[in-house]
Formats: structure tokens, sequence, C-alpha cells
């Protein structure tokens, strides 16, 4: 099932300052672990050691919060995804 | 209700013709008290604009001196500023700005120990702080006190916004659960100028009681992109601060 996932100005230099990803999954987990797998250097952003998501990130799938199930929450073909990430500046 | 003076009437004029605002909201921002932490950039737009629209009174929190390095962004400050407080330098262009404003300059760190005292006797406060640690203080307080709270925060181009309406609607924590770890940060002027005024215009519409707010939806503004981009939220049932179950919460100062 194909998923789009909108990647951050904060991340997108990872990935050759792409905005855009389409993966295959049919959870926001299995979405999030291909993009990882593609772009190693989101692993450590995007998921804490135990594979969770990261605290600093907060997952939406087509504009509404994923939280609290964030990785197990069901998507399906033609989804969004947004990643965002916490910002504190003032 | 605060009556107005034929002064007022003609200064504002304009905004009392918008439907729904009336000499009545005018009269309501007059009598306002806001309570805005932190005098950097977004605290330049916000209380710049909340002094502007007329509001009654405006107590303004922070404990930095003014440096070179802030002036491409905090436009309250100006170069002959440099080495004063924030605060004083704050409050000396609101009054010339709008003399019938009061406002209120505290030189003072914003901790888990002053922040009840801070915001007691004001109708909303205004987060325009750099740090998470003390938005969260800000939103736990509000929570406590019933008192409505407008998140700002920026980073480089990217800015987040937020109206917190406690026991209504999500609260701050019930969005971000991190810590940052704080430190300089990237920033053009434009962003907390952005993210100021979005702040600016849902304190306002609270006070007179007009149009949508900003509630249960996080603002994520892409300056870059030129994208605005608005997220669903909602009230986290476990949400340390304002869930049934409050947990001690170690982000706090």
């Amino acid at each position: 099932m194909s998923v789009k996932i909108n990647i951050p100005p904060f991340f997108s230099h990872f990935i050759s300052d792409q905005t855009v990803v389409e993966v295959n999954g049919s959870t926001v987990g299995q979405c999030l672990e291909q993009l990882v797998t593609q772009f190693p250097q989101l692993r450590k952003r995007l998921l804490e050691k135990d594979g969770t998501v990261n605290r600093l990130v907060a997952i939406y799938v087509n504009g509404e919060s994923t939280y609290p199930e964030e990785l197990a929450t069901p998507v399906k073909d033609g989804d969004e995804l947004h990643i965002e990430v916490i910002i504190s500046g003032g | 209700m605060a009556m107005l003076t034929r002064d007022e009437r003609e200064k504002y004029d304009r905004q009392m013709m918008i439907k729904g605002f009336g000499e009545e909201g005018q009269a309501k921002l007059k009598k306002a008290r806001v309570f805005i932490a932190g005098a950097g950039g977004l605290g330049s737009a916000v209380a710049t604009y909340l002094t502007v629209a007329g509001v009654g009174m405006i107590r303004v929190v922070d404990h930095d001196k003014v440096e070179l390095s802030n002036l491409n962004r905090q436009v309250l400050h100006w170069q002959r500023d440099i080495g004063k407080g924030k605060v004083t330098s704050a409050a000396e262009k609101l009054k010339r700005l709008n003399p019938r404003v009061k406002v209120e300059a505290i030189e003072e760190v914003i901790t888990k120990a002053n922040v009840s005292q801070l915001v007691a006797g004001f109708d909303l406060i205004v987060d325009a702080m750099d740090n998470l640690p003390t938005r969260y203080l800000l939103n736990k307080v509000a929570i406590e006190r019933n008192m409505p709270l407008f998140h700002g925060a920026v980073h480089g181009f990217e800015g987040r916004a937020m109206t917190i309406i406690p026991s209504e609607t999500a609260c701050l924590r019930c969005v971000y659960r991190g810590a940052i770890v704080e430190g300089k940060f990237p920033v053009i002027g434009v962003t907390p100028g952005v993210i100021g005024c979005i702040q600016a215009t849902e304190a306002i519409k609270y006070i007179v009681g007009i149009g949508q707010l900003l509630t249960n939806r996080l603002l994520v503004y892409d300056g870059l992109n030129m994208k605005f981009t608005e997220f669903k939220v909602k009230k986290d049932p476990n949400c340390q601060h304002c869930g049934d179950v409050k947990d001690k919460d170690s982000s706090e100062r």
C-alpha cells in the first residue's frame, strides 16, 4: 500500500532535499521502518533505541495525531503521513 | 465595562469596525491584563501588536540582557539598548507606542517557585519563551489556574502555534512529550514576527470573544516552502499535566 511521507525541512537535507518519500506499509511503524532502511541517517532521529517513536518528533496521519498508538496506527493506500519535529526557540 | 475616551474611539476606529468587535470589544481589550513570558523574538511581536491593539495591561517577564546577536529578530531592542535588561528595553518602546497601556517589566527567571505568583491576577498567558522546560511550567500553571495559554515556538524559517484552553482542549504536554537540549538555535527575524502575530491574533480573539481559536490544532509554519499546515491534536487522558493521572514531570525547572 502506497503511503506518502512528508519530510520536514529539519530532515530533508539527510535525504538529498526530498520533501516527500513514497513507501509501502500497513502501519505507521512499517512505513517508518522502510524510510529509515532507505535513509539510515534518519533512524536515530525518528526512532528511540527501543524502537519507539523519538520523543522529539510527532507523527500525523492525514493531519491527525497518531499518539498514543503511534507505530501501531494503521494506514491505507493513499494515506499521507507527516513527521513533525518539536521546536522550542523564541 | 471600561468606557472608551474620545481619543480611544478615534485611535481604534478601524478595528472597532470589524464585525463582532465594536466598542464593546475594544472595552474588553482595555480591561484585559496580559502576561507575556519572554521579551525576545516572539515577545517583541506579541507585545507590539497587543500594545497597539489597546490591551489594558501587559506584564512582561525575562531575565536576559540585550545582546548584539538579538537584533536580527528582537525588534523591540535596538543598538543603543545593548547591555540593558530586555524587559526594560521592551517596556520603554511599548510605552511610547501606546502611552495608555500599562506595561510592567519584571527582570526575573521564571521558575517553579515563582511562576504561580507571577501570573496571578492576569487574564491570559502568552508563551514567548525560548526553552521547553519553562514552556512546560507555563502550561502547568495555566492548567492549575485555569488560564488560557497562547503557545508559539520558532526555529530557522519554521514556527508552531497553538492555543490552549484548560479543561477544554489539548494542552502543550498532550502534544509535546520530549525535552530538547537547550542551546543557540538558528532563526531569522521574520519567523518570530509571523508566529508572534498569530499568538497576538489569538489573544485578541479570545479577549474580544470572536472567531474560532486555534485549539486542538497545531499550526505548523514552513517559511522556506511558504506552507501553513494544521494538525489535529487531542487531549491525552494520560497527560502528565491535564490528564486524569498526573505524574511527576521531570522536565520542569
